[in-house]
């Protein structure tokens, strides 16, 4: 597996630097953060830069089924225009055609072989059974019947924005993937819209371990491939479920997805700056949660091995000004990576789960020792995701039976 | 539903460019016959139409036998493969004998022996058997989906191994489902000891049975083949547990029945019977590549 940069607005330089350094091994595009004319251009610069990247544009129709979205520069696509505004209530699937027909068309005739894939057009769903998740099919077989007539070369990835309620039910996580898996497509690109996102906002855990078990059908018995967007630590969990690429971003949105990325801005303050650590498996505050962990002469315990923990070094609360946003998206980006590349290196799936076992308990060791040198992290830091993970992953080894 | 009583000649008189007709088969439905056409050996099959249901509700509704009769026609005629029986000389005709009417078409004689009456008289299969059988089955599966059909019984007595070359044929295609075809009705056919856990599932199963429904009865002929036993009958005494067991139970692992089966032929075996349709295959395609695998071990 490997980690793919989530882009959203501010990307900057972040993408290019990533791929150079080889701590993202592609970038899936967000229409609604830039321009078209530049987003077009950044899709073929890439393409040239780095042929070997998976660079993907997520064309985030869904959007249009929202009341009054904040939909940015998605207006400026035809694909979503045409359709912009429909809401709910004028969605009409005696269109599905079209709507499919136009989104693929446009990125098989603008992207070429610029992109890793064409990813189908969807809408969100909040449950198995209702009648959403049915449309949402009914695009996929769509997408996959009008992209064999394409002929084109690129790979058809089918995109699912499903709620993170929808997986509470087991019998209808079942009955989903019985019909998902009559579809042929190279795989899915799959989005788990959380009811709020917040930081380490861990996922239930009984849900989160069917989210596990719904990736591994697809990908270790169905063989398809499975990007799951919108991903952050929890990653590793997913790497050890089968998934191909996790995608994560730089702002907790792109961490985490929720329709607040689409629904008027409520303000708010500049984030925390905050250091990404391999060995708690977290975002930690650099001040003061770093400072005191520095402090506590436990700071090379914590530390996830990247070239930028330098700045850090002589005492985080001093470094913190150093650390810009770019740096730590890269950091992020490095620690994801480096995790990935210790499970993806393992040769069986029941190994690299063994890992992420010994990951987690890890840094469960850490976060008590850390706290009897009277290092106190928010409830925000940790750790209780981690518990809330191990239990995913025990609700996930019972499915399977691993 | 009645046999047709046929002589050898009144088929005689409905096919006189048949020669050497003999009976060789006798059963629910229908009655089979043999026959030399043009120099080569058929199958002659003879079906009464449900006399009950002629006539009923409209002109175009034809009775179940005599829709079984032209599914099974119309499945050979588009299906080209050497693992499904073939079409014959004559297609399905209708004729009255003595005035009762009499559908009947050719088929394609397999000379050799079906998988139950070999089981009987030889044993389980070799690895190398299972695994030729496993292709050449999930070939068939394969031809008739290309159609949207899904043939709805695999069973031992449905297949035979040809005498001359040691292939398998799947026959029998009088309840191969359409699943493009409305009109066609989902009620509850074919051999409930090979259904598979949809088929079973009334409400819901046009929307849910696909190839892999097939797919699972050919895990149970496998694995009745690598073992010599039913996997879901152990324990149950009647029909209806075995219906659970189907539906719930896991059957014990072949390779504690047999066990120098490699883990990788017990693997798929075990997976042609998983419960869910996304647990077991989801193209022949990749089924017939882990078998690969399996001969190169």
């Amino acid at each position: 597996m490997s980690i793919l940069a989530q882009c959203g607005y501010g990307r900057g330089g972040k993408i290019e630097r990533g791929l150079c350094d080889g701590i993202v091994h592609g970038a899936i595009m967000s229409p609604r953060d830039e321009r078209k004319d530049r987003l077009e251009q950044t899709i073929h610069e890439l393409g040239v830069s780095h042929p070997n990247a998976s660079i993907m544009f997520d064309p985030q129709f869904y959007a249009a089924t929202l009341n009054s979205p904040r939909d940015g520069h998605l207006s400026e696509f035809n694909y979503y225009n045409n359709n912009n505004g429909l809401g709910r209530t004028h969605f009409s699937g005696t269109r599905i055609q079209s709507y499919v027909r136009e989104c693929l068309d446009y990125q098989h005739r603008i992207f070429g072989s610029n992109v890793a894939y064409l990813i189908s057009p969807t809408i969100f769903f909040d449950a198995f059974r209702d009648s959403w998740s049915q449309i949402a099919l009914n695009m996929a077989v769509e997408s996959m019947d009008y992209h064999s007539s394409l002929n084109s070369p690129q790979p058809l990835l089918i995109s699912l924005v499903i709620s993170e309620t929808a997986f509470q039910t087991m019998d209808a996580v079942e009955e989903f993937l019985d019909a998902l898996t009559e579809i042929d497509a190279q795989g899915f690109y799959i989005i788990i819209r959380r009811n709020s996102a917040s930081v380490q906002n861990a996922m239930e855990s009984a849900p989160f371990g069917r989210f596990m078990y719904f990736c591994h059908v697809l990908t270790t018995i169905n063989e398809y491939d499975v990007i799951v967007g919108y991903s952050d630590w929890h990653s590793f969990l997913l790497e050890a479920a089968g998934v191909t690429h996790t995608a994560t971003g730089w702002y907790q949105n792109l961490r985490q997805f929720s329709l607040a990325r689409f629904q008027p801005s409520s303000g708010g303050r500049r984030p925390l700056k905050r250091y990404s650590s391999v060995p708690l498996l977290s975002c930690s505050l650099i001040n003061p949660e770093l400072q005191d962990i520095h402090l506590a002469n436990l700071l090379s315990r914590v530390l996830s091995g990247s070239n930028h923990d330098a700045i850090l070094l002589n005492g985080p609360a001093s470094g913190e000004p150093n650390w810009t946003d770019e740096i730590s998206c890269l950091a992020h980006w490095y620690s994801l990576n480096a995790i990935s590349q210790r499970l993806s290196g393992l040769p069986t799936q029941i190994a690299r789960i063994q890992e992420a076992e010994r990951l987690m308990q890890n840094a469960l060791t850490l976060y008590a020792q850390l706290g009897r040198q009277n290092v106190s992290f928010s409830p925000m830091t940790g750790p209780d995701h981690i518990r809330e993970w191990q239990d995913s992953l025990q609700e996930f080894r019972a499915l399977v039976g691993l | 539903m009645t046999i047709p009583q046929l002589t050898i000649e009144q088929v005689k008189a409905v096919i006189p460019s048949a020669a050497d007709i003999q009976e060789v088969d006798r059963g629910g439905q229908k009655i089979v016959f043999s026959g030399i056409i043009d120099g080569r050996k058929y199958a002659l099959k003879f079906m009464a139409p449900n006399p009950s249901q002629i006539g009923m509700q409209n002109s175009e509704f034809l009775d179940d036998v005599t829709s079984r009769a032209q599914r099974e026609v119309e499945t050979m005629q588009q299906c080209s493969t050497p693992h499904l029986v073939g079409m014959g000389p004559i297609g399905l005709n209708t004729t009255d004998i003595q005035g009762d009417p009499i559908i009947y078409f050719s088929e394609e004689f397999v000379e050799g022996e079906n998988l139950c009456s070999y089981l009987q008289s030889n044993g389980v299969f070799s690895v190398f058997e299972l695994v030729r059988l496993a292709f050449h089955i999930s070939e068939a599966i394969k031809a008739i989906w290309q159609f949207s059909k899904i043939h709805r019984d695999i069973k031992p007595g449905n297949i035979m191994r040809r005498r001359d070359n040691g292939d398998f044929v799947l026959l029998d295609m009088g309840l191969v489902f359409d699943l493009q075809d409305e009109s066609l009705s989902v009620c509850p056919v074919g051999t409930p000891l090979y259904f598979s856990p949809e088929q079973m599932d009334f409400n819901n199963r046009r929307t849910i049975m696909n190839f892999r429904s097939d797919l699972f009865s050919l895990g149970i002929v496998m694995y009745e083949m690598a073992t010599g036993k039913h996997p879901f009958i152990e324990g149950a005494t009647t029909t209806w547990e075995v219906f659970g067991n189907i539906a719930n139970a896991m059957p014990r692992s072949p390779k504690e029945l047999r066990p120098e089966l490699s883990e990788k032929l017990n693997d798929i075996i075990i997976r042609l019977l998983a419960k869910r349709p996304a647990l077991r295959y989801r193209s022949v395609e990749l089924l017939q590549r882990a078998l690969r695998e399996v001969e190169t071990e």
